[in-house]
């Protein structure tokens, strides 16, 4: 049997657009730092760094190197990894595997983006295959824009229901202090008037472009009781690989398509006998591209029934205050350092489970959480995080 | 009295100087030279020489999978050398239309802009992404009628999807 793997640090940078006072190591050290004060520990504790960047970003390659002083890489085994919009969460399932695996025993893991040093649009563009992309490809917001389609014409859902998962993101975003995107936005009027970027999505149905970074500290069980009063359990991980670009990506209008989150949770449910997700896990970290996609990653993961994910915001299901409150952080759509993003989604679930959420804690207790992760062709990563074993 | 007081106060506020940051640009076009394979390859020249879309077939689900691969993912069997030719005439099933100026990942270059993007099923069934003649949001419609219009030149041809100019409606000649 695996060894349990335990969160007993979390830090994160505050994010934003643009950060010409710092470089990329500068920045990425704000969260180390920030993750070792919260574990008590210094770099000298961490026997693995392990990191996510997506490198075509910042044109910056091997990061990793480059910072191997800030980062507290120097010295230390370790790995760099990159698979798209999953980055920052194929980092944590690498951390995870290595210390279940029982050769470490306390790891420290990075996801950090600088978006201000390139075009992060034609970076994604140009990740398609060159061979094939030209004809296909139209960035994440063309793909995003499809899926969007796809799901007003499949749900019922209507450009007014988008609008209120924007309301919610930007509410709970002003109750995060680290949050990127803190817009007031008081209607979904509001929403509507913002200009289109791809039809249907507008500016305001999008993600942002951030700067920032999220370290976490990695304890095998022995250690982590010692560590922290209040380890956060990583209890599993799911991780699900899909094919290229095809016709439809993260809308299927063939339904044809093999969606990798059903995947995804079919395994992770199974695997903790989860019936029920609504009933067994409390709340949850989503990566969300878009508004629309927030309420199809309901349905995908069995949040509610299909078709129905535009009823949960209706209600007010996924509120903070919200009977299974989904992304209290504010989520992707008002914070998006991309390497750090899926970091960030554990981050925040573990904070609520250790109820260090501040401002923008849920209001129920928060015993299991899963955080998602989303990227490329719609690959999936899955956490799950408990309060005890 | 009330106005002087809060010009006063304006003065008084310290205007926060902004730091000189020094940063580095880097503009220069970088060179790649990519091999397309042979599955892919056999794509390129078919469209280059004969003006053709082709595809391969899985031997087990039957599925035509375009982009051409030697293996189909979900079976995870090989495809063999069975080449199976798209027609060249569909319908939209979706589209899209971009507002937002994105790069041609080939040559660093921005698009024209805006352009309608589209999911068209072709005659037989099989899916493919392109982009559409029309650029008029009004006009585009799910259900259009389309075909394929090609580069006639053939020295500008070689340039596999993109030997496709567009999906033009029919009846619009």
């Amino acid at each position: 049997m695996p060894n349990r793997v335990a969160i007993v640090g979390i830090g994160q940078t505050y994010h934003t657009s643009k950060r010409p006072d710092v470089n990329y190591a500068e920045m990425t050290r704000e969260a180390v730092m920030a993750a070792l004060a919260d574990a008590q520990l210094s770099i000298k504790d961490i026997e693995a760094t392990f990191m996510a960047s997506m490198e075509t970003f910042e044109a910056i390659y091997l990061p990793d190197h480059e910072m191997a002083a800030e980062a507290g890489f120097f010295g230390k085994p370790g790995l760099k990894v990159g698979t798209g919009g999953t980055s920052g969460a194929s980092v944590v399932a690498e951390g995870f595997y290595f210390v279940a695996s029982g050769l470490y025993d306390v790891a420290l893991i990075i996801g950090s983006e600088k978006q201000d040093c390139g075009d992060t649009t034609a970076a994604i563009t140009a990740a398609a295959t060159p061979m094939w992309g030209k004809g296909a490809t139209t960035g994440a917001i063309g793909e995003f824009a499809k899926q969007a389609l796809s799901y007003m014409k499949t749900s019922g859902a209507k450009e007014e229901h988008a609008a209120m998962v924007r309301l919610k993101a930007d509410r709970n975003a002003c109750r995060n202090p680290y949050a990127h995107l803190k817009l007031g936005l008081k209607s979904v009027e509001e929403v509507l008037k913002s200009p289109y970027l791809v039809w249907p999505l507008r500016l305001l149905d999008f993600c942002p472009q951030s700067c920032g970074a999220c370290a976490l500290i990695f304890a095998s069980e022995k250690r982590a009781k010692k560590i922290s009063k209040k380890p956060v359990w990583l209890v599993d991980i799911e991780t699900v690989h899909q094919e290229v670009f095809k016709a439809g990506v993260f809308g299927d209008p063939t339904g044809k398509e093999t969606y990798a989150q059903h995947v995804a949770c079919e395994r992770l449910y199974k695997r903790n006998g989860i019936t029920n997700p609504r009933k067994s896990i409390d709340m949850a970290e989503i990566y969300e591209p878009s508004n629309w996609e927030e309420m199809n990653l309901y349905e995908h993961f069995h949040f509610c029934g299909k078709g129905e994910g535009w009823k949960l915001i209706e209600k007010g299901v996924t509120e903070i205050e919200g009977e299974f409150p989904v992304n209290p952080s504010g989520g992707v759509i008002a914070t998006n350092p991309i390497g750090a993003t899926p970091t960030i989604r554990v981050a925040e679930a573990a904070l609520q489970i250790r109820g260090d959420a501040g401002e923008h804690q849920v209001t129920k207790d928060v015993k299991t959480a899963m955080a998602s992760a989303l990227g490329g062709p719609n690959w999936t990563v899955l956490s799950l995080l408990k309060r005890s074993l | 009295m009330a106005k002087k007081k809060v010009k006063e106060t304006t003065e008084k506020t310290p205007k926060k100087e902004e730091p000189e940051y020094i940063r580095i640009k880097f503009n220069q076009p970088r060179r790649y030279d990519w091999s397309t394979g042979k599955y892919l390859g056999h794509f390129y020249a078919e469209a280059k020489e004969n003006k053709k879309i082709m595809g391969t077939r899985c031997p087990k689900c039957k599925e035509v999978l375009l982009p051409p691969t030697p293996v189909c993912g979900k079976c995870k069997v090989a495809t063999g050398w069975d080449w199976v030719e798209m027609p060249q005439t569909g319908t939209v099933f979706q589209y899209t239309y971009l507002v937002f100026p994105l790069w041609d990942p080939h040559y660093g270059e921005r698009w024209a802009n805006p352009y309608a993007s589209a999911i068209i099923k072709l005659d037989n069934g099989v899916f493919y992404r392109h982009f559409l003649e029309e650029q008029d949001k009004e006009k585009l419609k799910e259900g259009m009628r389309v075909k394929a219009v090609w580069k006639e030149d053939y020295n500008e041809r070689g340039q596999g999807p993109g030997d496709i100019l567009y999906f033009k409606e029919i009846g619009k000649e």
